[in-house]
């Protein structure tokens, strides 16, 4: 299951700055979405929203009828951050479980999902005994452990180096496509953003707003060969040059 | 099957000789330690020319251990009932009141300068006056160690319980867990190592602390011993006092140490 997610005149100041201004943006359920733009244009602060991890200050948020604030109460919600948000003192299959015994909801079998997150034998392991790509694996699946609606991940792969990055990127294609969700993805990255989104809404920055929404015309997931494809192309090179016309 | 090597011999016999090596190590690492504070007690002796009764000869301060056992003992069970039962008083207050603290801003603003003023008291006038309330009981004994025990602990659990990773609190935010769910999953756990460190500090106080407020104001306990000897000229008495104190809180601080190790999540084998 998934939710929709209607975004509707939302903008948020902090005293004198405006982060984001007048965002407007209908995502279907289980439509994948990825927020591309410089740094400071708001896309975080839009996904914290969300999230109700911030406060709008004018608009509204609903998530499938539901307010952020009804929807994380009801536990729809799951966040993958930029630091993987682990506890550091849990092997990942305690991280997992934690999740669960949080929210109070079965969700998926945590062995099964480090099997299918590839982590098959690294389950009493802590962090520190885990790859920068292992742990944002466990990240993941802490992450959704409790089968959350939607999922907000913001810059999930930033802190991996490109070929760590490029791998675990199609990776979580694919996984992606057995556990269906509504996903909003946070990213700098273009490359990134093509391969996965179906839609990718464009930022500007100063005060942040959305200028443009480009449709990823390919069916997901998307493999390695989706690269050398027109449509990755050209729908790099669009995007690239919104954002160069948007700074 | 065993391994010859070029000289003949066996490899299991070579083995022994890092035996042997480990052995005389450790007892150099005893033995020197012991034989340098002898040798620096006996060359002060020496040196200063100080009378026996204000610096006895070790082979004294043995004897009066052993001969004043007895005396040393009881008021020991004394001193440790003051330092016990102040360590516990300062943590419970030192930790209630960070939790305290991160529960509502507010009592941080009126109740932190308080407790930095009691801090810096001078503690003869803090002794004095609790004299002065309560007589010599265990109370104001107790008083005095709890004053001096609570601030380090305070101090380190409110910054423990601060740590906590912003994006783990995230996390809990979002998965809609209680203040208590977070306090006692996440901000507790990041904050033990940071307590436990109080601890190793507020342990050996309380001993400290205890004795010396018995040497003020009381009529039983290692300090009372501590004075009683002083005014009967009895070095070794004294020296053997502080012998056993230093044990103690050696010991102390290797129970708190060793509790600490089995609670810090740093510690995790690899």
């Amino acid at each position: 299951m998934a939710l929709p997610i209607s975004i509707r005149g939302v903008s948020r100041r902090f005293g004198q700055l405006t982060a984001i201004e007048d965002a407007n943006l209908e995502i279907a359920d289980g439509e994948f979405v990825a927020f591309i733009g410089p740094s400071g244009c708001g896309k975080t602060t839009l996904l914290r929203m969300v999230a109700d991890l911030e406060r709008v200050t004018t608009g509204e948020i609903w998530l499938g009828g539901l307010s952020p604030s009804q929807a994380r109460k009801d536990r729809l919600l799951g966040l993958v951050s930029q630091r993987p948000a682990v506890l550091p003192w849990k092997s990942a299959i305690e991280d997992i479980r934690f999740t669960q015994s949080i929210t109070r909801k079965a969700g998926y079998d945590a062995q099964r999902l480090l099997n299918d997150f590839g982590l098959s034998g690294h389950e009493r392991k802590v962090p520190r005994q885990l790859s920068g790509g292992m742990l944002q694996r466990v990240n993941i699946a802490s992450a959704i452990a409790h089968k959350p609606e939607i999922l907000l991940m913001d810059e999930p792969f930033s802190a991996l180096d490109e070929m760590k990055r490029e791998e675990l990127g199609l990776w979580f294609a694919r996984e992606l496509v057995k556990l269906p969700k509504t996903v909003l993805f946070v990213t700098h990255h273009i490359d990134e953003a093509v391969m996965l989104a179906d839609r990718i809404v464009v930022f500007s920055p100063t005060p942040g707003r959305i200028t443009r929404e480009i449709k990823v015309d390919a069916p997901r997931p998307r493999g390695p060969d989706f690269r050398r494809s027109t449509v990755f192309v050209d729908t790099a090179s669009q995007a690239r040059e919104l954002l160069a016309v948007g700074q | 099957m065993s391994v010859i090597d070029p000289q003949g011999r066996k490899a299991s016999a070579i083995r022994k000789i890092p035996d042997l090596g480990q052995f005389a190590r450790i007892s150099l690492a005893v033995c020197l330690p012991l034989a340098s504070t002898l040798g620096l007690w006996y060359l002060v002796i020496f040196v200063s020319g100080m009378p026996a009764f204000v610096i006895p000869r070790p082979e004294r301060v043995l004897e009066a251990l052993i001969k004043d056992w007895d005396l040393i003992y009881s008021n020991l069970l004394e001193t440790l009932k003051v330092a016990g039962l102040g360590f516990v008083i300062a943590n419970v207050l030192g930790i209630g009141l960070a939790v305290l603290f991160l529960a509502s801003p507010f009592w941080r603003q009126a109740i932190m300068p308080a407790a930095i003023a009691l801090r810096n008291m001078p503690y003869v006038a803090l002794v004095t006056v609790l004299m002065l309330a309560f007589g010599d009981t265990i109370g104001s004994k107790v008083t005095i160690v709890v004053l001096a025990g609570f601030f380090p602990v305070l101090v380190n659990a409110h910054k423990g319980l601060q740590v906590a990773d912003e994006v783990v609190l995230d996390r809990m935010r979002i998965l809609n867990a209680n203040w208590w769910q977070t306090f006692m999953r996440v901000r507790l756990p990041y904050a033990l190592p940071y307590i436990v460190a109080a601890q190793e500090i507020t342990g050996t106080t309380s001993i400290v602390v205890a004795i010396a407020a018995e040497w003020m104001i009381s009529s039983s306990g290692l300090g009372f011993v501590i004075n009683k000897a002083m005014q009967t000229h009895r070095g070794d008495l004294v020296f053997a006092v502080a012998f056993v104190s230093a044990l103690l809180s050696f010991g102390v601080y290797a129970l708190v140490h060793a509790i600490g190790q089995r609670l810090d999540w740093r510690a995790v084998k690899e």
